[in-house]
């Protein structure tokens, strides 16, 4: 910082009281980020707060809707448990990034490299010789009452060694200025992913102050954690993928950026087979295996077969791989035993004992209620504790309400505190209140201290453990700590770690030297499955859409349902359970909720692009339901609609890899589209088809301006069989669609083995050349149907063969 | 006591199943002073594509299988020979209540025998407010553990009525609490609650059951079933008895062990996954035959 920078904050800060910046007071008795105790500016924050006291209201809302705009876009949310409306949120974003000299973080990230080495040796004894509870170190309820103690994996020693690679720690800072731990998280840390999108976020809103000030860069961090993933597979074959417990998890849109970010697979329980000993993906060219997986599911739930009996997301047999040591799993199963609040009462006197050292940072001070002594202890300070439940693994700001404030007891008897304590004491903890630090937000058009506590991050490397340089605060919605949760209210802020000194830039590009293309891996059988769909929805909409269109387009002109076309339709549509009463009907609304549910589940292999032009379809369609009226208004919402839909096809078309996911997407389309025009012509091509079914089949085909100059006659049955049934060049006919599809297919993986053709690429050139040799004469209503059936079949056997 | 012991469990489906995955715990255990396996298999027909046999961390024996062919059909059988020891029931030497969570608390390990297991809830047990009022009106003050165990078996006994048609395989206990009815599980899982929301210990035994035919009748072949019965932590001088409260006695030389846990998840014979896409019936058959 130089000096002229310095003066110009102090200048500032005792420019205007009143000022929306420089307003800024701490809470009395409470530690602030950016204030010292002295109520001076640290040096840390001088430049950047002289920076935003220099803007005026209208940048700063600017800025921060620059910062909005990019989570928008990129459609960051998280979902929030409980609520069945709008469940997923967009992600809570404090503006004002925490400021943390480098110095300091320095000492924090000793103290915590300690606890996660501390951490791993309780895991590796836990799970292992068990010592600890045999010289008295940690009471035997505490393990064997442990719902997070799986005893399958007793004796299982990880394969690479190790039982945690990944964990993230809450911390706080305290009235007397130290750093707490106030909870640790092993089993399936969450939330690094957001610190990314934080700090791009963030830096959208101060790019410019992010280029002056010296902060430290996350990405060296994730690319030496992934460098270690790497080095963990056995054979350079093996695939590594993150394991997700699917897209109703709370945080899976997280799971689905850092599989993307990374590089790696992104994988349900249902996508992994165990032959051999082995961990298998099942993926349309076989299974594959996988040599790690970084599971963000819960443990329990990995193995129905051996853990939770009930989990119907889990892999039966990965605990026998596990024991064959074929898999790396990060973190090991079981290690969530690690997060039990009880523990911290243990670990320094642990600490002490494995690594015979005092812990850097001490935890939030706690006392087990199953011991008597330490029962008198919390009974009577109980105007300073917090009692809580033993087995938790939350901290107790966010642990849904499950634990309670001393203080707030003060009514009841002491006596009956004491009983309490006495007879469900082993399932009990107390822990000292402590006063969060406050750090400013901007509230209401000015900065406000509100308490906060950090999420911190640290990886085993190459280079033993390393600490995310940042994470993200967690911001609470009032000045009471307990409200810090997002689930009641509060946000999250970028952290900077600011360095005196200019700070190295990674990105996760690999350098130029080191160049190789590599082809995507293979793709997840689920996930080829999830495209097909999403293909056969978006296109069985369209069809829907453009007959509707046409419908509306008649009725406007007669209003009446009862012309002999329109009844046709009607009744065609019905077939289909399409209702031509409502303007917007139910199941077209369903077809696009069930395409928005397949692209949820690939959300990895999608653009940020593309999944909101299909949301925004969506949301499109969901109001039209409620305002639009049938004839002219519903022609034209119909039209609006296709336009979107256009845009959303467009955008996948211009901007998705060509590759074998790609193909699926596409074989779903053009089968859904061929299925569409061949139940259309089979329907209103015959000889009784009514007055102005070939003008409005065309018009349904797009292929009006095609017709007139290709044919130069008034519409009739052969000119439109030829052109909609069997033209290979219009690309709304059947026989191109059958075409593309057999371009795909050869191209799939096992298209041919030895040289011959596999059983479903021979499908798809029969099917081909069934329709290529007919003329439009012999197009009766039983080739059609006939066709359709067929159809069908190839459908079944791609899934047979691909998606099964 | 030596016996000889067949099971035979047979899975029939009504859907071809395309494949699964199976833990087998059908073999007897060899425990000190208690029971010795002589010698014994467990068979699988289809022969299965992997087969893996290791034991579990309540030291149960147990087998995983794989099978990836087609299969309508799966029999499981079981042979052993089992020698059983009388078991002496020695004066009674537990505490009572007042001292009892000081002993349990200095017990400080974690082997598959520990007390420390057997306290809290586990999957197929949740602690239950009905089960535990029933269970301290049962315990008076002064009376040792075993005596409350011994009592709260002879009370099960007396306000259950045994009726495999009230229950199945996945009855909660709150639910056969509730009836009043119920099959050896049922019986055991109620007493299990009850013993545990008392902070007495108290693990499930699954095993094989000798019935004796009436006087003058033959044993008929297949009449035997698996059966279930308590163990119940008396105490470091003690340690562990074993209470059949279907029958309301101490499991003795009719009482072949099989395998120990928390309740009857960590014991089932047979766990599974497999895709199916049709349901399946299961038939069991069991011979004890006793040989001397």
């Amino acid at each position: 910082m130089s000096k002229k920078q310095t003066a110009e904050a102090m200048h500032s800060e005792n420019r205007i009281g009143g000022d929306p910046v420089f307003g800024y007071r701490a809470l009395p008795g409470i530690a602030d980020e950016m204030l010292d105790t002295h109520g001076n500016v640290r040096p840390v924050w001088q430049h950047f707060l002289a920076s935003i006291g220099r803007m005026d209201e209208t940048e700063l809302s600017n800025r921060f809707a620059r910062a909005d705009r990019y989570l928008r876009d990129a459609g960051v949310f998280y979902r929030a448990y409980g609520t069945k409306e709008n469940s997923e949120r967009s992600w809570p974003l404090s503006h004002v990034p925490v400021l943390i000299d480098d110095v300091e973080w320095q000492a924090v990230s000793k103290g915590l490299i300690q606890r996660a080495e501390l951490l791993e040796r309780m895991a590796a004894d836990i799970y292992g010789p068990n010592r600890l509870v045999a010289e008295g170190f940690l009471p035997p309820s505490l393990v064997a009452g442990n719902p997070e103690f799986l005893r399958p994996m007793v004796g299982v020693l990880p394969a690479d060694g190790h039982f945690l690679h990944f964990c993230s720690f809450e911390i706080g800072r305290g009235p007397d200025g130290n750093w707490w731990v106030l909870s640790d998280r092993t089993e399936a840390p969450s939330g690094a992913g957001f610190a990314l999108e934080n700090r791009v976020a963030t830096t959208r809103a101060f790019s410019d102050l992010y280029a002056e000030t010296h902060v430290r860069r996350l990405a060296g961090f994730f690319g030496a954690f992934r460098d270690e993933l790497q080095s963990r597979k056995k054979h350079p074959d093996d695939r590594i993928a993150v394991l997700t417990p699917g897209v109703a998890n709370e945080t899976y849109f997280e799971h689905a950026y850092i599989a993307r970010y990374l590089g790696f697979m992104l994988l349900e329980g249902e996508d992994l087979t165990v032959v051999d000993g082995r961990v298998m993906v099942r993926t349309v060219a076989g299974l594959k295996p996988v040599g790690v997986l970084w599971r963000r599911l819960d443990a329990a739930f990995a193995d129905p077969l051996e853990l939770n009996q009930s989990s119907h997301i889990g892999t039966p047999g990965i605990v026998e791989a596990l024991r064959s040591g074929s898999v790396s799993i990060v973190n090991s199963l079981g290690s969530g035993i690690l997060e039990t609040r009880a523990f911290l009462a243990f670990m320094p006197t642990i600490c002490r004992h494995l690594l015979g050292e005092d812990p850097v940072l001490p935890s939030i001070a706690t006392w087990w209620c199953g011991q008597q002594p330490e029962r008198d202890q919390v009974a009577g300070n109980i105007e300073k504790m917090v009692i809580g439940p033993a087995y938790s693994t939350r901290p107790f700001f966010d642990d849904n309400g499950r634990s309670v404030l001393g203080s707030s007891l003060r009514d009841t008897a002491k006596v009956s505190v004491a009983e309490w304590l006495q007879t469900d004491g082993p399932k009990l903890v107390g822990q000292e209140v402590v006063t969060l630090s406050t750090t400013p937000a901007w509230i209401n058009g000015k900065l406000t201290p509100r308490p906060m506590s950090l999420r911190v991050y640290v990886a085993r490397t190459r280079d033993g453990w390393q600490v995310m340089p940042g994470g993200f605060a967690r911001i609470g919605s009032g000045a009471d700590a307990a409200a810090i949760a997002m689930q009641a209210g509060g946000s999250a802020a970028d952290v900077w770690i600011v360095s005196q000194k200019p700070v190295e830039h990674t990105t996760l590009l690999p350098a130029e030297e080191s160049f190789i293309r590599i082809m995507p891996g293979s793709l997840p059988s689920r996930a080829a499955d999830n495209l097909f769909w999403l293909g056969r929805y978006i296109e069985r909409a369209e069809g829907a859409l453009r007959i509707l269109r046409a419908w509306h387009g008649r009725f406007a002109e007669t209003a009446n349902t009862e012309m002999p076309l329109l009844k046709d339709i009607t009744d065609y549509l019905a077939v289909l359970d399409i209702d031509t009463k409502q303007p917007v009907p139910d199941s077209l609304m369903a077809n696009l909720n069930s395409a928005l549910f397949s692209a949820s589940n690939i959300r990895d292999r999608f653009s940020a692009d593309g999944w909101l032009a299909l949301n925004d379809l969506a949301k499109t369609a969901r109001k039209f339901q409620s305002t639009v009226q049938a004839g002219d208004d519903a022609t034209h919402a119909m039209t609006v609609l296709l336009r979107k839909l256009a845009g959303f096809a467009g955008l996948v078309h211009e901007n998705m890899y060509r590759f074998t996911g790609w193909r699926f997407l596409s074989i779903g389309r053009y089968l859904e589209r061929g299925l569409h025009m061949t139940r259309l012509l089979g329907h209103m091509s015959g000889e009784d088809a009514p007055d102005g079914a070939y003008d409005m089949l065309l018009e349904i085909g797009d292929s009006v301006m095609t017709h007139r100059r290709r044919y130069n006659v008034n519409t009739a049955a052969l000119t439109v069989t030829d052109l909609l049934a069997l033209d290979p060049l219009n690309p709304r006919s059947i026989l191109y669609q059958l075409n593309e599809i057999k371009t795909e297919v050869e191209q799939l993986p096992n298209a041919f083995s030895n040289g011959q053709m596999s059983p479903f690429y021979r499908e798809a050139m029969k099917l081909h050349a069934g329709l290529a040799v007919m003329t439009p004469e012999a197009m009766s209503a039983e080739v059609y149907a006939n066709l359709e059936r067929e159809l069908g079949r190839f459908s079944d056997i791609l899934a047979q063969t691909y998606l099964g | 006591m030596l016996y000889d012991i067949n099971l035979r469990i047979t899975y029939t489906y009504e859907a071809p199943v395309s494949g699964g995955r199976h833990v087998v715990r059908v073999l007897p255990l060899s425990l000190p002073d208690r029971q010795r396996l002589v010698a014994g298999t467990v068979t699988c027909t289809p022969a299965p594509e992997e087969r893996r046999d290791s034991v579990d961390f309540f030291a149960n024996p147990s087998t995983s299988i794989l099978f990836r062919k087609q299969h309508e059909k799966l029999v499981i059988r079981m042979q052993a020979r089992v020698q059983l020891e009388q078991q002496a029931l020695a004066a009674d030497f537990s505490p009572d209540l007042t001292r009892f969570p000081t002993e349990i608390a200095n017990v400080w390990s974690l082997d598959a025998n520990s007390p420390h297991h057997f306290l809290g809830a586990s999957p197929r047990l949740p602690e239950d407010a009905a089960i535990s009022a029933y269970a301290r009106d049962i315990a008076k003050p002064g009376m040792t553990i075993r005596q409350i165990a011994t009592a709260l078996c002879a009370e099960i006994h007396k306000d259950f009525a045994y009726d495999p048609k009230a229950t199945t395989v996945d009855t909660t206990p709150r639910e056969a609490f509730k009836l009043k009815r119920g099959v050896c599980q049922d019986f055991t899982h109620v007493m299990i609650t009850a013993l545990r929301s008392l902070g007495i210990p108290a693990g499930y035994v699954s095993g094989f059951l000798r019935t004796i035919p009436p006087p003058g009748k033959e044993r008929l072949e297949g009449a035997d079933a698996m059966h279930a019965w308590v163990r119940v932590w008396c105490g470091t001088t003690t340690g562990w008895l074993e209470l059949d409260p279907t029958n309301n006695i101490f499991a003795g030389l009719d009482h072949i062990v099989v395998g120990h846990g928390r309740d009857y998840s960590d014991v089932a014979p047979v766990i599974g996954v497999l895709k199916s896409y049709g349901s399946h019936k299961t038939e069991q058959a069991v011979d004890v035959i006793p040989l001397q």
